[in-house]
């Protein structure tokens, strides 16, 4: 555990020296998380709010929407801008191959450099999301309805969404230490359109209620599929096998 | 006592290709062990083995007595890959201090700036790696190997690359981290002079196969044994060279102006060398043994592995 957090904590730090990266992952996601609130906000939750007697239900289902995509959008976007980079530039210097030639394991190294990607991503996702969350309820809902919010959006956007890509990170990483980086990165490029907008659909035809506990079951069974594919994959993580991909 | 390196008969395949046929040496506490080899040799490969990076197929590896897999065994090994793995976005104390830690030393301040003195970028020790030349780097590194204070140095040619100067500072770390604290340094290195200036010990590994190992000056001498020079009174004509390269089993190695360089098959005597010379119609002033460098060793065995 100690190795985990050593090389997480260094990782992070090295990470984030790359100011450029930072400007983008910043800049990129607030201009998406803002973008899709203002277009939920201005398109539907307005004429909601401007009706007589506001549907309660519409509101919350708007809201985990927003919730929702403000923080699937947040980490994919982290996941974008950090993984291939840290993957590509530790690999083609040597950097993985001298930590798996100290005393640490090579799953520790894997898992810490997965966590040194995913946790700044978890945080500025969670804290944009929880700031939506906040922003449109003493915007829109406080002053009408009081504040709007119910536990399965709060199980969704602070709960599935990070462990679906807590796994993800595990699998991207898995796939990028031994195999190319570039592959790792094409599943990232993938995921997060696939992702956003296979559950979208799925609420908007009304399969799934974004408001439901079959929407958070839905979201923990992605989760568990991807958790699933890792422990299938991860044998395959060898010292041997790292190098001779690098 | 063990030796502080012991590989024993050491197979490893990657994909289809043998990479290690089989190879055998000891290194000793103390030593400078030099590991020779042409690109492609299997050098690399057998540092990975050293450091576990790579299991071997069968065989038998043994760090001071240990196996390698263990975690204690590695805490006793310090290493410069070819590829420096520093980070560029930290400092050189940050990245000796994240290593001092990885090596589980919580106070390292004091071992850190010994280390940075020793390789003298004590007063670049709060830039970033990404402002270093080559040979700093290369120094770090070093320096980087040495923080846990290890019983052997793995050091993958650790002067590739670095100015002359730099490459001096290095040679002179290796032979006071080997005669002074007594550590082993496995070297391997391109750099033949550098090898025959510092190291007691060599072996040269060519196609996965151990073609030569021991002390080294035993092994110059063995070789000298085998070197002739045989100076002539005219210069060889063209053809005459042609007709005595023909002659494999003289060894003919080199010509300069009136001297002709053999490695003859053992076997062959100097006075048969002569004979044989004498008989194509070359007049000889004298024949003299030569004493072999490390560098026409190399050359000479990579030839005879070839031409096997």
């Amino acid at each position: 555990m100690r190795e985990i957090i050593l090389v997480t904590i260094n990782s992070i730090k090295n990470n984030l020296k790359s100011k450029i990266l930072i400007v983008v992952f910043v800049c990129i996601t607030l201009m998406i998380a803002v973008g899709l609130a203002l277009f939920f906000c201005l398109l539907l939750i307005a004429p909601e709010m401007n009706k007589p007697v506001p549907d309660r239900t519409q509101i919350e289902l708007y809201l985990s929407l927003i919730m929702y995509s403000t923080c699937i959008i947040c980490m994919g976007i982290n996941m974008n801008v950090f993984a291939f980079q840290s993957m590509t530039r530790e690999k083609s210097r040597g950097n993985i191959e001298s930590l798996m030639a100290t005393p640490l394991s090579v799953k520790g190294i894997w898992v810490a450099k997965s966590l040194a990607v995913f946790i700044p991503g978890m945080l500025l996702g969670e804290i944009l999301t929880l700031a939506a969350l906040l922003a449109v309820n003493y915007i829109y809902f406080v002053p009408k309805i009081g504040f709007v919010y119910t536990n399965w959006i709060g199980v969704v956007g602070f709960l599935t969404v990070p462990l679906i890509y807590l796994f993800f990170s595990f699998l991207v990483f898995l796939v990028g230490l031994t195999g190319k980086p570039a592959t790792g990165n094409i599943i990232v490029q993938i995921f997060l359109p696939v992702i956003l907008s296979l559950m979208i659909n799925l609420v908007i035809r009304q399969v799934l209620d974004a408001t439901s506990w079959p929407f958070a079951l839905a979201n923990f069974g992605i989760a568990a599929v991807i958790a699933i594919v890792v422990i299938f994959l991860q044998p395959r993580i060898t010292r041997e096998r790292i190098i001779l991909s690098s | 006592m063990n030796p502080a390196i012991s590989i024993e008969n050491i197979k490893k395949t990657l994909g289809k290709q043998e990479i290690l046929k089989g190879i055998s040496f000891n290194v000793e506490t103390g030593d400078i062990f030099g590991y020779l080899g042409p690109n492609g040799a299997g050098k690399t490969t057998t540092i990975r083995i050293l450091l576990g990076l790579f299991r071997a197929d069968s065989g038998k590896l043994e760090i001071l007595g240990q196996d390698i897999k263990l975690s204690e065994t590695r805490r006793k090994i310090g290493f410069v890959l070819d590829a420096d793995g520093l980070y560029d976005n930290m400092t050189a104390e940050e990245n000796m201090e994240y290593y001092a830690r990885i090596y589980g030393l919580s106070e390292a301040d004091k071992r850190i700036c010994e280390l940075l003195n020793m390789v003298n970028l004590e007063n670049r020790a709060k830039d970033r790696i990404n402002s270093y030349s080559k040979g700093m780097r290369q120094r770090l590194a070093l320096a980087r190997a040495m923080v846990h204070d290890p019983d052997i140095l793995v050091l993958d040619e650790p002067t590739s690359g670095v100015d002359p100067s730099g490459q001096i500072e290095i040679r002179q770390i290796m032979i006071d981290m080997a005669h002074e604290k007594n550590k082993t340094i496995f070297l391997s290195s391109h750099n033949l002079d550098e090898v025959q200036r510092i190291c007691n010990r060599i072996a040269l590994i060519d196609r996965g196969e151990i073609k030569l190992y021991g002390e080294l000056e035993s092994l110059r001498q063995n070789m000298s044994k085998r070197m002739v020079i045989i100076e002539t009174v005219q210069c060889i004509e063209e053809s005459l060279l042609a007709e005595i390269r023909k002659l494999s089993h003289l060894g003919l190695q080199e010509m300069k102006r009136n001297s002709l360089i053999f490695s003859p098959d053992q076997g062959t005597e100097v006075s048969d060398i002569i004979s044989i010379l004498t008989g194509l119609g070359v007049k000889i002033e004298e024949a003299t043994r030569k004493e072999a460098s490390l560098e026409e060793m190399y050359s000479t065995i990579l030839k005879e592995t070839e031409s096997s």
